[in-house]
């Protein structure tokens, strides 16, 4: 039976090449705009997530904490926010100096000037702006502590942009899934009415709608598959031309690119289930 | 087996039947005779529930007129037969694939009985030649065995026919006639609508008799007569019918 359906859809689709030619089109279209907007996404959460693990908190020590008092002030740091790793005095001063380059500036400096510090590699659940104003808060407490910086507005802005990003992904994702089920929805209204005599014809022999739309949702199946597909292709073309003369990108993981097309069948399969239920009300006598 | 009881049915202003009533037992033979416009049509469509009664009821086995939910619909609708005047065939698909459809329809067969069936009925039709024809390539006939075909391959208890020969010249008419008789005797109930007297006479029927959707009078089987006294009017008693036969879906 379930060849039976295929032959049907075959069949349909056979005779209404148009039809089906300019549903894949459209499809492949709408399918294409998404995967670009879904693979800068990738790129730019891949480059946000290696941005990210840089993130760390720098607790200044006062001048007057013993090591011994540091060492407890380490262990409970590693036991709530994550990794510490104690910054001399004079590892400071040399980084400084390394950073600034320029002698004649620093000889003007008598002293070391630069506390002590403690660096903090944070948990993952901690980094995002939120999590690390509270643990700053927090850290800011303890009395060993001088001072607490996590560069407050850069982290905020990078969380910003992942914000952003995720809402436009969001969006651009509900207008093509209404686009898919649009396509989809007058593809098969269109199929069915020119197939008119045909479903009139089977509704009277006694074919439940079931038998008669299996065909159809086939056909819608088979279309969106054919649409993840070639879209997929030509985003793979992109991304190859893309990385060869612009930038380095990356493909989406293959759990992306199977979800990619799994959802695009079930919003097809979906769509064809709506429209048929509708239509064959209309259609059959 | 089928039967209508005080039977009104209206298009908007336009009395389509009008208090009709009359019962149909199985394996009988009863022809709907009258003129265009009679309500013979809507006989047919109260019986598949196509449409339903104004006012009445009309029992097709153990299913009655009313709300029936689609799929009980379509399951009333495979145990009958039906035939119709333009033939209805789908003229994408050759003979045999037309007539397969219907068993595939019926969904009781596995795929390796389609091919005996379908070959079977296009046997008893006499066109077990042209089963790869396409019906662009039959005569009328021709075409209206294959749909006769397409009616008989499930076996259904009663075989409705919308003015078969409507569509045809002398010579299929009485072919057709021919076929329908040798049908009902296996023992299938026929119910069949014609304008065409020669038609009533032909087949060993009861006939009903309507005119402007009112039930005149029904003949017994074997006396299709017109004048307005021999007619025994009202709910009749049924002909003896014959036996059922084997195999047959029950409606």
């Amino acid at each position: 039976m379930h060849l039976f359906y295929l032959r049907e859809a075959s069949r349909s689709f056979r005779h209404h090449r148009g039809l089906a030619y300019t549903a894949i089109l459209s499809l492949t279209a709408a399918l294409t705009l998404s995967g670009v907007f879904l693979l800068l996404t990738h790129n730019a959460e891949h480059a946000l997530a290696t941005i990210g693990d840089r993130r760390e908190m720098v607790v200044y020590l006062r001048d007057d904490v013993t090591p011994s008092q540091r060492d407890v002030l380490i262990g409970r740091l590693n036991d709530l926010y994550g990794t510490a790793a104690y910054v001399t005095k004079e590892q400071a001063w040399k980084e400084f100096q390394q950073q600034i380059g320029d002698p004649e500036l620093l000889e003007s400096v008598d002293d070391n000037p630069l506390p002590a510090s403690l660096r903090v590699r944070l948990k993952p659940e901690l980094l995002n702006h939120e999590a690390m104003a509270v643990a700053a808060n927090q850290v800011s407490q303890f009395p060993e502590v001088e001072d607490v910086r996590y560069g407050a507005e850069w982290v905020q802005r990078l969380d910003q942009v992942r914000e952003g990003l995720l809402r436009g992904t969001l969006a651009v994702g509900i207008v093509v899934a209404l686009a898919i089920m649009f396509v989809i929805y007058n593809t098969i209204r269109l199929t069915v009415l020119a197939r008119r005599l045909q479903v009139e014809i089977m509704s009277r022999l006694g074919a439940t709608d079931g038998f008669i739309a299996s065909p159809f949702v086939v056909e819608a199946v088979f279309e969106a598959l054919l649409s993840a597909v070639a879209a997929l292709a030509v985003l793979f073309a992109l991304q190859q031309a893309m990385s060869a003369k612009v930038f380095s990108m990356a493909f989406f993981p293959a759990s992306w690119a199977l979800a990619f097309v799994a959802v695009t069948v079930a919003l097809a399969w979906l769509a064809a289930t709506l429209a048929l239920s509708r239509v064959l009300r209309a259609v059959g006598p | 087996m089928i039967s209508f009881e005080q039977v009104t049915k209206r298009y908007g202003e336009r009395l389509a039947l009008d208090s009709v009533s009359w019962e149909m037992d199985e394996a009988e033979c009863v022809v709907a005779l009258g003129h265009s416009g009679s309500g013979k049509t809507t006989l047919l469509r109260l019986i598949t529930h196509e449409t339903q009664p104004t006012t009445g009821s009309v029992m097709v086995g153990t299913f009655q007129s009313g709300r029936l939910r689609r799929s009980h619909r379509a399951l009333l609708r495979r145990t009958l037969g039906i035939i119709y005047e333009d033939f209805r065939l789908l003229n994408d698909r050759t003979v045999f694939e037309n007539v397969a459809l219907a068993v595939r329809i019926a969904g009781r067969f596995a795929d390796e009985e389609v091919i005996p069936r379908v070959m079977y009925a296009l046997e008893e039709v006499g066109l077990q030649l042209k089963q790869g024809a396409f019906p662009a390539e039959l005569s009328a006939g021709e075409k209206q065995r294959a749909a006769i075909a397409r009616a008989i391959v499930n076996r259904p208890a009663v075989i409705l026919a919308d003015e078969p020969t409507g569509a045809l010249e002398r010579k299929s008419t009485d072919e057709i006639l021919t076929l329908l008789r040798r049908i009902h005797s296996e023992g299938a109930a026929l119910l069949l609508v014609t304008t065409r007297h020669e038609v009533a006479e032909a087949l060993p029927a009861r006939v009903l008799h309507l005119e402007d959707g009112r039930l005149t009078g029904i003949s017994p089987p074997g006396s299709v007569l017109t004048s307005p006294e021999s007619l025994v009017t009202g709910t009749q008693e049924t002909s003896p019918a014959a036996a059922p036969g084997p195999g047959r879906e029950g409606a």
